[in-house]
């Protein structure tokens, strides 16, 4: 039920990490009850998910869907011959394209394949949700077939795309074949799973599905986890584990964490603030197997003979985009599908790319802010509609940490020095030059 | 040795796509043409076609021993199955027992009856349609084994397994009880269809009828040591599962082919009719020439045991069974009354084309594969 007064409450989205602050239901952790306004959060409050501030915050309106023909059957369609569009990924990138497709034009036929169910959730959630206490119901922000019901779009859950002709314009899933105007890639990348850290034996979380698994079998009582390779989302799920009252080992191959990312200075920083909080840090250490002991344990064997005896072991050595798709369809690949930088076309003219498996400039771009402005102009594109274009910024890198909160800006060059611009018990900034061009800037609060 | 250097130059010539897909064009286009109504509506079992086809390699040519030409395998298979879809799939039920016979440990499986096997001078098939389900899961193992001294007891019943007869052979799998593992194993063996095996005929099947199609049934059969090709059977499945899958391929393709045939000789007359009709011959041709290239690049690959392979491997059957589906319905369409006589090649195919679609792995078995195979594994 629905009250009177709370039809007033208005939504409030965070521009970075896409977080939305409900006025209905406040942010208890943070100490604002339900019913808070957001006019009136304290200026000092911060993004629960990513710590930026009320500034960053901006008014959210779901995108309401046109009036498409409710008794229309968009499959038929397909056989007639209009073919629409296909959206493969039911993460935030293909739910974006998606309804911005809907939005702009209500009557173009949208297919969305995917793999799982097509909830919506938030990703960036998944490596602070065991600290803080999340449950399914919280995560879960809606199911897929509610959303898709409700934008007109033909949801095809648990669907996985098996091939694809580009000719022919054809995607054949495991539900069945489907024809395309225009196709979009929205897969997302996968979590690199090496010989040594085998799938059945190491977890690795990477979508809401195997944060629920892993959460279940972690259970209510204190555990003793090993987490493999301390990136940032190594060294956000060793955190979150550790405050939840487990018990961490984190190992990170290379001198401290976040090595390619960070100076020495800000990384042994980092890494005396993750052993304060009581996390036990292996630095340069690699991991050469994993086995499972007969009381269910499992033994993470590094490169001197030492073994790390755990309860679980979680595995944060990184994503790699999935290509087999893309050569499929002989589109141009390196570390992701290459695309144009103002329209997200591939190397065919049919095919769209957005989110985590496009490769922008030769690197990978996998952030949640540009996927709105992404998906904004891959619509106008296909629909063909006038469109500025989208302008790509790689987005500051935060540290969902409360150890060590730290923000990286721009793109750190591993073989430039860095240099110092403060060095206060209560702040940490160091940036790269290129002469007097800043290309990296780093920040960490204490 | 000069000797054997030259039959290896005469092996490498015979498979040698130029000399070999004429040769089996030849064939196809003229004995099997003229009793392809007789095959697919009167159940003749084509033997001589067969035996013509092994004297010109072209029912070896995938073998490791001839060089393992899989590619030039699947256009042969395509060129008989463009003309007869039965017999394209017979060529498969013998080649892939060719490929069991080449992994027996014992010479007389290995060398003797495989040379015989090679050359159509011999002949069998595969009853591996219900094992291969069963090793996925969707239905229980038919055959069991039991050990006895110098070899095993097979018992039970696999219906429906082609190109066999009394006097020939095919490769067949059992679960083993020994009571010994724990884990279930399999032993793949060489079952010789002599008077000790009741082979009882099958209802009649609305195609593909000279098959020679039979139910097996075996009480207490036994199996010497000698005939058993793998025990257990399991990593040599694995092993040749890819080129087992990749093969059938070549009924696909030339299913298909035919059914683009018949439109284009239809084309002058009725073109003006048929240009309102969907997958036309010039689309539907690219569509084949992009899966045969996909599957010739394969072919070339079938080494790798990775899953990406694998998947490609399934995803290219399933579009083979698709792509056989539309076209020979369009074959259909575009000829019309004539097409739909009962001697008609159109309506023929349309139930080859089903055949294709249906015949393990079937379009829902390589989805259900392919689904297992893409979903996330994570610890139990």
């Amino acid at each position: 039920m629905t009250g009177q007064g709370e039809e007033t409450f208005r939504q409030y989205i965070c521009r970075v990490c896409g977080l939305i602050y409900d006025e209905a239901l406040g942010d208890p952790d943070s100490g604002l009850l339900p019913g808070t306004l957001f006019h009136d959060i304290p200026e000092d409050w911060a993004c629960p998910l990513c710590g930026v501030t009320k500034l960053d915050f901006e008014p959210y309106i779901p995108p309401q869907p046109g009036q498409y023909a409710s008794n229309g059957d968009d499959q038929s369609s397909f056989v007639r011959g209009q073919d629409g569009v296909v959206v493969i990924g039911g993460g935030t990138a293909g739910w974006s394209v998606a309804q911005r497709l809907k939005v702009l034009d209500p009557d173009c036929p949208v297919t969305l394949v995917t793999g799982c169910s097509g909830d919506i959730y938030a990703k960036p959630e998944l490596s602070v949700a065991l600290s803080r206490g999340l449950d399914e119901a919280r995560l879960n922000r809606g199911k897929g077939c509610d959303v898709a019901a409700r934008y007109g779009i033909r949801l095809m859950a648990g669907a996985f795309v098996t091939g694809l002709d580009p000719m022919a314009r054809r995607v054949r899933t495991t539900s069945g074949t489907v024809r395309y105007r225009a196709l979009v890639f929205a897969y997302g990348a996968q979590p690199i799973v090496l010989p040594e850290l085998p799938a059945d034996l190491v977890w690795r979380v990477n979508n809401l599905p195997a944060w629920l698994r892993l959460k279940a079998t972690l259970g209510d009582t204190p555990r003793t986890i090993a987490v493999i390779g301390a990136g940032p989302v190594g060294c956000e799920l060793a955190e979150d584990a550790a405050r939840a009252g487990h018990s961490v080992t984190l190992l990170s191959r290379g001198p401290w964490p976040m090595d390619t990312l960070l100076p020495g200075k800000a990384g042994s920083l980092l890494a005396s603030r993750i052993v304060q909080s009581g996390i036990t840090l292996r630095n340069d250490t690699q991991v050469i197997g994993v086995r499972k002991n007969d009381e269910g344990s499992v033994s993470v064997r590094l490169q001197n003979n030492d073994d790390i005896i755990a309860d679980l072991a979680i595995s944060a050595v990184g994503l790699r985009t999935d290509l087999r798709l893309p050569a499929m369809a002989g589109l141009k690949t390196d570390c992701g599908i290459i695309v144009d930088e103002n329209t997200l076309r591939t190397s065919d003219p049919a095919i769209f790319a957005l989110g985590d498996c496009i490769s922008v400039g030769g690197r990978p771009c996998r952030y949640i802010g540009p996927i709105g402005a992404q998906a904004d102009a891959i619509a106008h594109a296909i629909l063909g509609l006038e469109h500025a274009g989208y302008v790509h910024e790689i987005p500051p890198l935060r540290l969902k940490s409360r150890a060590l909160p730290l923000e990286l800006r721009g793109l750190p060059d591993p073989e430039r020095s860095w240099e110092v611009v403060e060095d206060s018990p209560k702040r940490l900034a160091m940036r790269q030059c290129d002469g007097e061009h800043v290309i990296a800037f780093l920040e960490a609060m204490s | 040795m000069p000797e054997t250097t030259d039959r290896q130059d005469m092996t490498a010539s015979r498979h040698d796509e130029t000399t070999l897909l004429p040769r089996v064009r030849a064939i196809a286009e003229g004995p099997l043409a003229a009793k392809v109504v007789d095959i697919d509506q009167h159940g003749y079992y084509p033997l001589d076609i067969l035996a013509q086809l092994g004297e010109v390699g072209a029912l070896d040519a995938h073998l490791a021993r001839s060089g393992g030409h899989i590619g030039t395998a699947i256009k042969a298979m395509t060129e008989v199955s463009r003309v007869c879809g039965a017999t394209g799939f017979l060529m498969w039920c013998h080649m892939v027992c060719g490929l069991y016979l080449e992994h027996a440990p014992d010479a007389a499986l290995n060398t003797d009856l495989l040379a015989t096997h090679s050359a159509g001078k011999t002949f069998g098939g595969t009853a591996l349609s219900n094992p291969m389900k069963a090793l996925a899961g969707i239905e229980r193992m038919a055959l069991s084994a039991h050990p006895v001294d110098g070899g095993y007891e097979i018992s039970g019943t696999l219906p429906w397994v082609s190109h066999i007869a009394y006097g020939q052979y095919c490769g067949a799998m059992a679960a083993l009880q020994d009571g010994q593992e724990e884990e279930t194993r399999e032993i793949l063996f060489l079952l010789r269809l002599d008077d000790r095996v009741t082979l009882r005929a099958c209802p009649h099947f609305s195609g593909m009828e000279g098959t020679s199609t039979w139910s097996i049934r075996l009480d207490r059969y036994f199996l010497p040591d000698q005939d058993v090709i793998a025990c257990p059977a399991r990593p040599l499945i694995a092993e040749i599962k890819a080129p087992f899958i990749l093969l059938q391929v070549g009924m696909a393709a030339g299913v298909i082919q035919g059914a683009i045939d018949s439109i284009w000789e239809v084309e002058g007359q009725l073109g003006h009719v048929n240009r309102y009709l969907e997958d036309r011959p010039e689309a539907l041709q690219a569509e084949l020439d992009a899966l045969v290239g996909r599957a010739m690049a394969l072919a070339e690959r079938t080494h790798e045991q990775g899953k990406d392979y694998f998947l490609d491997t399934l995803d290219l059957r399933a579009h083979g069974s698709e792509l056989s589906l539309r076209a020979t319905q369009s074959a259909l369409l575009h000829q019309g009354a004539r097409g739909y006589l009962s001697s008609a090649g159109p309506q023929r195919r349309v139930r080859e084309a089903h055949f294709v679609a249906i015949v393990t792995p079937a379009i829902k078995h390589l989805r259900a594969e392919m689904a297992r195979l893409s979903a996330e594994e994570l610890p139990a």
